[in-house]
């Protein structure tokens, strides 16, 4: 069976381009991919990962909420006494990057990040994790 | 649809000067259109919102006069010009025939540009003021009524009052070191242009006469249904994709991102870091607000946008600026419409 990768688009911010075309990457690197729609919390996203038994999240972000709401969707998901990992894709300043290590996201790809480097890191996350 | 409706009645007979709406391709183009497709998708809306205006029982040349657009301003030069002749030629053209349109007013696009966002690179960030000014070019040279230029950063965070001020100063370099502006429509008669002219406006028909059936003779009913439907997300993100395979083939070449690479790795630029002394001081401000308004007033006025929002045949827009005058926040009066209109929930595509 292949992997499952729930990719999801949390907070008010409606710029769905990027995950959309991530989505697709990842579909056609052999993954199966759920996508949420806009305007999730970090409360559904979790809910969502669980119940679809996904192996990896990823988060799209360009409004500057990452900082807010990545780390909640962290925490939501541990809540749930499950160790997804969780992956950042968007606008995230190199200053930001060590708090969101810190908070237990396991990747952040900034803009500019190509589907090769996108698809191996995936792979080495979802390695990691033992998937 | 309703509060657009709305929106036009009022301002055409209470504020005739007002631009009513703005009639936006940007978003469009950002989530990855083609040009043509910026140009059918943001027209066809314009033709939705004319058809509404009619059916509510106006006038074509009371309201069409102030219907405004607001275009993308990508890198590809010569189409983005060709683009906004064609948006003037295909608006001039479907508003007299197909709307019966007389005052020459009503027939006269007018439209903001902004650059293209989704054109900027994180990499080698003060390229990025390369790109902005030649897409503000292409707006000037395609005769934009205004202009927003894009700070250098902004595929990094939100712009530094650095990088803010050299976008202004882009366009200030156009509008009063260059004299492009002398002159309107500069490129008319330019065998190319002309000829990328014609087909921006054959692609765009070719999308509008689709819409047209989809509505059996509505392009209301038609960009209504291309929306239900996910036909306008789709091809959006058909584009989106084949852009993104596009560049990581090499077919399209981005600077500094699949080709001429050197110096990307160096340190990245200084970047503006919003606090959250942001959201402190704003959420400081709306407390201040609901302690010190009139709050039966502001009751009464929600209450009023209820009971006026269920019933279609009255204008909201008198309940909503009376809301707004005692203070309602813009969360209150949203909640209030949802409670009656709902809200439109995307079935996500990918």
């Amino acid at each position: 069976m292949s992997e499952r990768i729930l990719v999801a688009k949390v907070g008010l911010d409606g710029h769905d381009r990027g995950i959309k075309v991530v989505a697709r990457m990842l579909r056609d690197a052999g993954y199966e991919v759920i996508y949420t729609g806009l305007f999730q919390t970090p409360e559904t996203v979790a809910a969502a990962a669980v119940d679809e038994d996904v192996d990896a999240i990823g988060l799209s972000m360009l409004s500057g909420a990452h900082m807010t709401l990545a780390p909640l969707v962290v925490s939501e998901v541990r809540k749930r006494g499950v160790d997804i990992p969780v992956i950042i894709g968007g606008i995230v300043p190199d200053h930001d990057l060590e708090a969101l290590y810190a908070a237990g996201i396991a990747a952040v790809f900034t803009p500019g990040s190509t589907t090769e480097q996108i698809i191996t890191k995936v792979r080495d996350v979802l390695k990691a994790a033992n998937v | 649809m309703r509060l657009v409706r709305d929106t036009i009645e009022f301002t055409a007979n209470e504020m005739p000067r007002w631009h009513s709406i703005s009639i936006s391709g940007y978003h469009i183009r950002e989530a990855g259109s083609t040009a043509a497709e910026e140009l059918a998708f943001t027209l066809a809306n314009g033709f939705a919102y004319v058809e509404l205006a009619l059916e509510a029982g106006l006038d074509v040349d009371a309201f069409a006069p102030r219907l405004s657009f607001f275009f993308n301003a990508h890198i590809d030069f010569f189409e983005e010009i060709a683009k906004y002749r064609a948006a003037r030629r295909i608006w001039a053209r479907w508003l007299k025939e197909r709307y019966g349109a007389t005052d020459p007013k009503s027939l006269q696009l007018r439209f903001h540009t902004q650059t293209a966002g989704v054109s900027l690179t994180a990499q080698q960030p003060e390229v990025n003021i390369v790109r902005t000014a030649i897409e503000a070019l292409a707006g000037v040279l395609g005769g934009t009524q205004s202009l927003h230029t894009n700070s250098m950063d902004e595929a990094l965070a939100l712009p530094t009052e650095k990088s803010a001020r050299i976008a202004l100063r882009t366009q200030q370099v156009i509008a009063y070191e260059t004299n492009v502006t002398h002159v309107a429509d500069p490129l008319g008669g330019s065998y190319y242009v002309e000829a990328l002219t014609d087909e921006m406006e054959r692609q765009a028909e070719e999308l509008f006469a689709y819409l047209d059936e989809l509505g059996e003779g509505s392009m209301l009913e038609g960009a209504i249904r291309g929306i239900e439907e996910n036909w306008f997300q789709g091809k959006i993100a058909d584009s989106a994709y084949e852009l993104e395979r596009q560049l990581n083939s090499g077919r399209r070449i981005t600077v500094g991102v699949n080709k001429f690479t050197e110096g990307n790795d160096e340190q990245q630029m200084e970047l503006l870091k919003i606090t959250g002394e942001d959201e402190t001081r704003q959420r400081k401000r709306l407390d201040e607000i609901r302690h010190t308004r009139d709050q039966a007033a502001v009751d009464a006025a929600l209450a009023r946008i209820a009971a006026e929002a269920a019933d279609e045949s009255i204008n909201l827009m008198p309940a909503l600026i009376d809301a707004v005058k005692q203070y309602a926040s813009l969360g209150e009066i949203m909640k209030t419409m949802e409670a009656v209109f709902g809200r439109h929930v995307e079935v996500p595509v990918i």
